[in-house]
């Protein structure tokens, strides 16, 4: 059937929506242009010039982006972000989908732990550094939580090897009497802690174990330039503070994924004799593809961008143990104490641009992509 | 009707001309002066200076981004603070006035009024461009309860590095206190450093701390803090070594003047005292660095008044606001004439601790805390680095001055 010609009230009507709707619309394209356009523009041409925020600026062809690349702090700042892009995504993503998951289910309290999970979220980021900051100081909570593993391990590897061994000849013993008890059935668990707990203390009271009360734990987590498997220790820090932080929500997102999945297709699984992990993994997972790919998406863009956690810490840690891109670009503008060198910050800025928008695309063609299971 | 309408109109129009003929001033400052400057404006400026409301802007940024950010975009206030640290930079911009002009025609200030030190220290080019409101440096704060527990005499000013350190040895009393609280800080290290004869920077231009000077100070100054006689105020848990020592959990700390008031605050019967810094050797040199922030005036102050701008600047740097500040214990003047201030001849330990501060600056070997062209985040950044590196033992004392030496080398572009 051929459509008809278009009437004169007709092309008036969709002119008056397409009006309407670029109406609407103006605000957001108006700070659009000023905050996004002009300023990119701006950055682009200043990323070509050696403008310091007070010079007429001079045209200085590539010569920013070749120092970029000769400016060790900067390289530093490349690895970084990268590195840290990498794990802190993959974790957040993998912990808030298992949080999702858990917190999906019919439990008492169910709101309470939605809610405990969610408050890392909401505080302030630099609220939540500073706190960190505390807690991982030399003498903070961390070192003494490790310091307190680190004295009573021998004790606590006792306690739990009697409690082990307690509980497998208890259910050993109630199976061979015919009750089809499970292997961590918690009346036989509560017992066997408690077993082992008493033996525990009255070995040590005897003397046959011993704690190492002497021992201090003094890590500097923040004032360090060691490195676990190549990774500062103050950069391992500020990942494992911003997976707490992002992870719940994160978890959020991946909730409401949870509950548009249909409940047949659970179902269905059941009747084949799925285990819980073969339905996350070829139920769940597929189902949420969507979700997974804002989440990684979002997370992506929001960690390969990181600052505001590298500039705080970056007053205790020595700087290149902390330096991100992000950070760069303001230390290249306000750190140094001299004239802001804007020309190699914005240089500095559109590689981070770049970088961010590659990573997006390239984690699109090769990992999760926005289309659903169905299709 | 006819009458009261014209009696209305000029009442409205008489009210809209005292209403045009106030000029609002701005002067933005460090957040933390905000209850002292909120004090002194409304004492000493609005209401007293005719047609002038100064409103004060607490600024709790970076201040030099501030300042570089507002003269950049023409936003700046009428009044800023400039911190000798970083005044050469901001002077460079050549987006704030020189002050002489205005100076020649006061007759409330000249150059003269000032101490001269601190008059030079704002000039550049032969142009004062800040007019310096107070100073300070360094000093050694002792707990006097501390040292009396532990039968240790007080630190003294006939103190050397070698009878300093054994005090503070003798002083340490783990875990109800340590000896000191020091962090590895540039801005401590520094004048002990120039003390032993390292220069700024070598005669070729490169950066000093590969030299043996460096390196004898830099191993004293963490001899500290790796000997365990001495602990960050990070390890103490507080923000700064000054926190420490008010909190008694340090039984020294090297800070300035502006540890008074924190003192007066939070621990008013803390029973303490202040001595110079001691000296390499037996009457041998001694650092100390010269602190000192100035108000100046951007080229287009915003109010378009430049002479209200200094007549407020005038107000704020005359002898009677000064008076008020050095007794209130937050700052040391800046006037010649106020050094005779009776407040000095007070015998309570916070003038007494004024006093050492203020008489500190006049010692020979106190030099302005400046950075020139190098950049203090440039210069300090590398030294803080590779003092955290020596007092957690992971680098030598060679090493890691070695390799500041490199650093800031390299972001001198040598």
């Amino acid at each position: 059937m051929i459509a008809p010609p278009p009437t004169l009230t007709s092309f008036m009507r969709k002119r008056g929506e397409w009006v309407s709707a670029f109406v609407f619309l103006l605000p957001l394209l108006f700070t659009l242009a000023i905050a996004f356009f002009y300023a990119f523009v701006r950055t682009v041409y200043f990323s070509f010039t050696d403008y310091n925020l007070f010079r007429v600026s001079q045209f200085v062809g590539l010569k920013n982006y070749l120092a970029l690349f000769r400016d060790s702090y900067f390289i530093l700042g490349l690895v970084h972000s990268l590195v840290y892009a990498a794990i802190v995504t993959a974790s957040q993503t993998f912990l808030a989908l298992l949080l999702a998951v858990v917190v999906n289910q019919k439990i008492r309290g169910l709101t309470f732990f939605r809610a405990a999970y969610y408050v890392p979220s909401i505080a302030s980021s630099v609220a939540i550094t500073t706190i960190f900051i505390w807690l991982v100081n030399r003498r903070g909570t961390v070192n003494w939580l490790l310091g307190l593993v680190v004295q009573y391990w021998p004790l606590m590897i006792t306690a739990f090897g009697i409690a082990a061994l307690v509980q497998v000849l208890q259910v050993l013993w109630e199976r061979r009497h015919g009750l089809p008890v499970k292997a961590l059935d918690p009346v036989l668990l509560a017992t066997s802690l408690l077993v082992g707990a008493v033996s525990t203390v009255i070995l040590g009271r005897v003397g046959l174990i011993r704690s190492n009360p002497e021992v201090e734990v003094l890590i500097p987590w923040l004032t360090t330039r060691q490195t676990f498997l190549g990774i500062p220790l103050p950069l391992l820090s500020i990942m494992m503070l911003n997976i707490w932080t992002t992870t719940p929500t994160m978890m959020i997102l991946f909730l409401a994924g949870l509950q548009d999945i249909p409940q047949e297709l659970y179902e269905v699984a059941d009747i084949d004799g799925a285990t819980p992990w073969q339905k996350l993994r070829y139920v769940t997972v597929p189902a949420l593809r969507p979700v997974m790919f804002l989440v990684i998406t979002l997370g992506l863009i929001g960690t390969i961008q990181m600052f505001d956690q590298a500039a705080i810490t970056a007053g205790i840690a020595p700087l290149e143990s902390v330096i991100t891109l992000a950070y760069y670009v303001f230390w290249a503008v306000f750190g140094t104490g001299t004239l802001p060198k804007v020309g190699m910050a914005s240089a500095a800025a559109l590689v981070l641009a770049m970088l961010t928008l590659i990573v997006v695309l390239l984690q699109r063609k090769v990992g999760f992509s926005e289309r659903g299971w169905y299709s | 009707m006819r009458k009261f309408l014209v009696v209305f109109s000029l009442i409205a129009v008489a009210a809209l001309g005292v209403a045009q003929e106030t000029v609002t001033i701005r002067l933005a400052g460090y957040s933390g002066d905000t209850p002292l400057m909120q004090d002194v404006l409304s004492r000493f400026v609005n209401g007293v200076i005719p047609g002038v409301q100064v409103v004060w802007e607490p600024i709790t940024e970076d201040y030099l981004a501030f300042v570089l950010r507002t003269l950049s975009a023409g936003t700046a206030p009428d009044i800023i603070y400039v911190d000798l640290y970083w005044a050469k930079t901001v002077v460079e911009t050549g987006l704030i006035q020189p002050l002489d002009e205005f100076m020649a025609a006061s007759p409330v200030i000249s150059r003269e009024d000032l101490i001269p030190v601190l008059a030079d220290a704002f000039t550049f080019d032969g142009k004062l461009y800040a007019i310096s409101k107070d100073f300070n440096s360094l000093v050694i704060f002792y707990n006097k309860d501390m040292f009396d527990a532990m039968g240790v005499p007080y630190p003294d000013a006939g103190d050397t590095w070698a009878t300093f350190l054994d005090k503070i040895a003798r002083v340490s009393n783990p875990p109800e206190w340590y000896g000191a609280s020091i962090n590895p800080d540039a801005a401590r290290f520094l004048p002990f450093a120039f003390a032993a004869g390292m220069p700024f920077l070598k005669d070729d231009g490169t950066a000093p701390f590969d030299l043996p000077a460096a390196k004898i100070a830099a191993d004293w100054y963490t001899s500290f803090n790796r000997a365990g006689i001495a602990a960050t105020s990070a390890d103490i848990g507080v923000g700064w070594p000054g926190a420490a020592f008010i909190a008694e959990k340090a039984a020294v700390c090297i800070e300035g003047g502006w540890l008074i008031p924190p003192i007066r605050n939070e621990n008013p019967t803390l029973n303490f005292g202040a001595t110079f810094l001691p000296t390499v050797w037996q009457g041998g040199p001694r650092g100390n660095y010269l602190f000192t922030v100035g108000y100046g005036m951007p080229v287009n102050p915003p109010s378009g008044r430049p002479d209200l701008v200094f007549k407020v600047i005038e107000v704020l740097t005359s002898p009677e606001v000064q008076e008020y500040i050095l007794e209130s214990g937050h700052a040391i003047p800046s006037r010649k004439a106020l050094l005779d201030s009776p407040f000095f001849q007070q015998l309570d330990p916070f003038a007494l601790a004024t006093k050492t501060v203020f008489e500190a600056t006049g010692l020979p070997g106190t030099v302005p805390f400046t950075f020139g062209d190098v950049g203090g985040g440039n210069y300090m950044g590398v030294v803080n680095e590779a003092l955290t590196l020596i007092m957690q033992g992971e680098a030598t004392v060679d090493e890691a001055m070695d390799e500041a030496a490199t650093k800031l080398n390299e972001k001198l572009g040598l």
